[in-house]
């Protein structure tokens, strides 16, 4: 029997031929990896995919089948295919030197394994800087049960940050000099201009603190010169995805970028997150969100007119965006917002001490809400003057959104009392100009904004739909402090690199608390491979599960692992860059049943 | 016409009314007597029961066809495990209910298992307005079961749907098909 497998979700045109076994609960699959010519618009070079394309295709799987998956490495050089999000048995992980061995030029490596969960998912190279150059594909799991949304049709959204230069001429560059890529770098026409502002002195002292800290304000994003693409489409390429006006589209967006987090939005359109890394969220509607590189986001857009919308996605330090398009006929364009203008760090990103504050110029706070300091150390401030900051809050009702209450009557509300308002918490309030982000250092200057107003996504806003797992106590912590040296871009954890570290030793049954705490500049996607990080993001009980957890500069996340895949795994930053300058961890799990290992994979010649 | 029942919908949850009956409901159009969307119905009109289950996020069955001018008892199950609503108006009030519930939610009343009904005071007490009852809509904790009774108008694009935050724009909706 022969099952088309391949979801050709306007994304790839290439058909990927599944032989299933006749039985609905296995299906065979098989990718060749290959050589790949890649043309972005903007330059061509010669990358690596698969079945002869990049992004590969779409791997459509089902809850509770068995999967086998051939695959045929036709490089000169070893690969390996890692699924990203997957729960399996850890030999069928593919990460060389932990999973498996690899696999060899002009080897066929069978996979087998069962799916276990449902969502969006993707899958790439673990080997080297292989993904970076173009080894990677999507993947969708339908559900056993009915979804908890509802959709017309559905589109993956997979976005890359393609690069001139190979993965590994890239990281070569970056360890001669690591700022080789950063081309927003400060000028001495910016130092000009800010010592006229400043000051001379205060300038210079500000200079000296980077400078201390091997970085830069601009080190949003340290490899720069990218190209980013939707489904293998640059902007003037213009992937189109289409639509009846009415419908309502899911949009499967999938972060497989080396090293660019990206900031989404399409104007005209709310968009419904239903999904956060595969698994369902209670669903929230936002105006944009922040997608970390390696997350995956679900959303269900209603597009009514009948007119081309824009799929746009900017990059968050702001050097390069990529414009889809859904139209509800082919040919059709979006027009391509402008970008806006770049983020600055800040000293909080800097993971300032907040004890040092005495020395801060009191004067300029008197705007300051204080209700944003939720990370600040209250204690430190004692000395600070609070007598003049009453009405402090009453500003920032101005900003108010009072848009959203259209629909009231406002002659109505004649005979209501005012007075009482006064005791409302509007801190709360959705619309509400710069809203803190408990996930972004107080004073951040990444804390993102919704472009054309209204609600931007933060992790906080995260909810499960239905646990997976029952909340409890966690039974230890573990910290993980996230640390590099820029200049010579080594990247490492508790300051100590991958090669010369000792393997995380979990024991199978536990529940495992990971303090991480961020002393870089850069945000860091942490990926654990083969248990979920359930993140603490303060909702208890409905605290999500995601594979990949972003760390902003300057903050401490925190995620608990119910330990329940015995083997050994994967844990790494998921910049390819940074992964690759030593922020990685073995895991290894003891106990727990053998039964759960893997069935046997098999290796031909 | 539709704008003043955007505006009622609105009047209704400002009024200072909190609802003592166990199930707790949002104001709509009921205000209204005759109106394009129907009106409230008496039990002894009554022609039919449609049983409507609510789960996590949908509507069993997806949509609804009744007559012009029947009038229908709607028994209403909350089988899920989040709070659902039933609500009958046009997609125009719908529209115009979804910020006043997503108030309820900011201000702790409505959270995504519970109504919170001290929550619900302290809002009626500090602003004013809080959860109020109408006859064209249920809102259901999990597990429990509400009814409606509602006389349908004629030619109408009417709709039922839950207006807890997320779930109308994820598809908890469904059309109200009307027929001679």
């Amino acid at each position: 029997m022969l099952r088309l497998s391949l979801l050709n979700a306007g994304v790839v045109g290439l058909s990927l031929l599944v032989l299933s076994s006749g039985s609905a609960g296995a299906a065979e699959y098989s990718l060749s990896v290959d050589r790949v010519k890649i043309d972005t618009g903007d330059f061509t070079r010669t990358g690596i995919g698969y079945n002869g394309k990049t992004p590969g295709p779409v791997l459509r799987f089902k809850e509770g089948e068995d999967v086998t998956i051939n695959v045929t490495n036709n490089l000169d050089e070893s690969t390996s295919i890692h699924w990203h999000g997957l729960i399996l048995p850890y030999q069928q992980d593919g990460v060389p030197g932990i999973s498996y061995d690899g696999i060899d030029p002009g080897e066929t490596f069978t996979y087998r394994f069962p799916i276990v969960q449902s969502g969006t998912y993707w899958f790439h190279s673990h080997t080297g800087f292989q993904e970076p150059d173009g080894a990677y594909g999507s993947i969708i799991i339908e559900p056993k049960k009915r979804e908890p949304f509802r959709y017309d049709r559905e589109y993956v959204v997979q976005l890359t940050d393609a690069h001139p230069h190979s993965g590994s001429r890239i990281m070569r560059n970056l360890k001669r000099s690591a700022d080789y890529y950063n081309r927003k770098q400060e000028t001495i026409l910016d130092f000009i201009a800010e010592a006229k502002e400043k000051g001379l002195g205060a300038t210079i002292d500000d200079r000296m603190m980077w400078g201390d800290m091997r970085m830069m304000p601009r080190d949003i994003e340290d490899v720069q010169g990218f190209t980013p693409l939707i489904n293998g489409k640059s902007s003037s390429q213009n992937w189109t995805g289409i639509f009846k006006p009415g419908e309502r589209v899911r949009l499967r967006f999938i972060n497989s970028s080396a090293m660019t987090y990206f900031d989404i939005r399409i104007p005209g359109l709310k968009m419904t997150v239903v999904q956060a890394d595969g698994n369902n969220v209670q669903p929230i509607t936002v105006d944009e969100f922040r997608i970390g590189v390696a997350e995956t986001y679900d959303v269900i857009v209603k597009a009514d007119e009948d007119k081309a919308y824009a799929v746009f996605a900017e990059s968050m330090g702001r050097t390069a965006s990529v414009r889809a398009t859904l139209a509800p006929t082919e040919g059709m364009v979006a027009e391509e917002p402008d970008l806006r203008e770049v983020p600055r760090l800040t000293m909080a990103d800097m993971g300032m001490d907040h004890g040092n504050m005495a020395g801060m110029d009191h004067g300029k706070m008197s705007g300051m809400d204080h209700g944003n300091m939720a990370g600040a150390d209250q204690s430190k401030m004692a000395g600070m003057d609070h007598s003049n900051m009453a009405g402090a809050d009453q500003s920032k009702m101005a900003g108010m959104d009072h848009s959203k209450m259209a629909g009231m009557d406002q002659s109505k509300m004649a005979g209501m009392d005012h007075s009482k308002m006064a005791g409302m918490d509007h801190s709360n309030m959705a619309g509400e100009a710069k809203k803190d982000d408990a996930f972004y250092a107080s004073g951040s200057g990444l804390v993102p904004s919704a472009a054309d107003g209204g609600k931007f996504l933060s992790y906080s806003d995260l909810k499960a739909q239905k646990p997976l797992y029952e909340d409890r106590e966690a039974t230890r912590e573990i910290e993980l402090r996230l640390t590099g040296n820029m200049e010579r871009y080594i990247w490492s954890i508790n300051g100590v690199k991958y090669e010369d570290a000792d393997p995380i030793v979990l024991q199978y049954g536990e529940r495992v608390r990971f303090k991480f705490v961020n002393e870089t500049m850069m945000t860091h996607p942490m990926h654990l491979h083969g248990m979920w990080s359930i993140l603490d993001n303060g909702n208890g009980k409905w605290d999500p599960i995601k594979h990949t957890v972003s760390v902003a500069p300057g903050t401490t996340v925190y995620t608990e692992t119910e330990v329940d895949a015995p083997g050994q795994w994967a844990f790494h930053c998921h910049l390819s860059y940074h992964a690759g300058g030593g922020m990685f961890r073995k895991v290894i799990v003891e106990g727990g049943p053998k039964s759960t290992s893997a069935k046997p994979s098999s290796v031909e010649g | 016409m539709k704008k003043r029942y955007a505006l009622y919908a609105a009047a209704a949850v400002i009024a200072l009314s909190l609802s003592s009956v166990p199930d707790l409901v949002f104001a709509d159009a009921g205000h209204s007597k005759a109106s394009k969307t129907g009106s409230p119905g008496k039990a002894s009109d009554v022609s039919r029961t449609i049983n409507v289950t609510m789960s996590d996020n949908f509507y069993e069955p997806e949509s609804i066809a009744v007559k012009e001018g029947e009038t229908v008892r709607f028994v209403v199950k909350n089988a899920g495990e989040f709070v659902h609503e039933f609500n009958i108006a046009t997609a125009e009030m719908h529209k115009a209910h979804a910020p006043e519930m997503m108030m309820m939610v900011e201000h702790g009343v409505l959270e995504a298992d519970r109504i919170n009904r001290e929550a619900a005071k302290k809002m009626q007490a500090s602003m004013g307005h809080g959860l109020h009852d109408a006859p064209n809509s249920v809102l259901l904790e999990p597990g429990k079961t509400g009814e409606v009774i509602w006389t349908f108008p004629k030619k109408t694009e009417l709709e039922f749907a839950c207006n807890v935050p997320g779930h109308y724009e994820s598809g908890m909706v469904g059309k109200i098909k009307l027929s001679h």
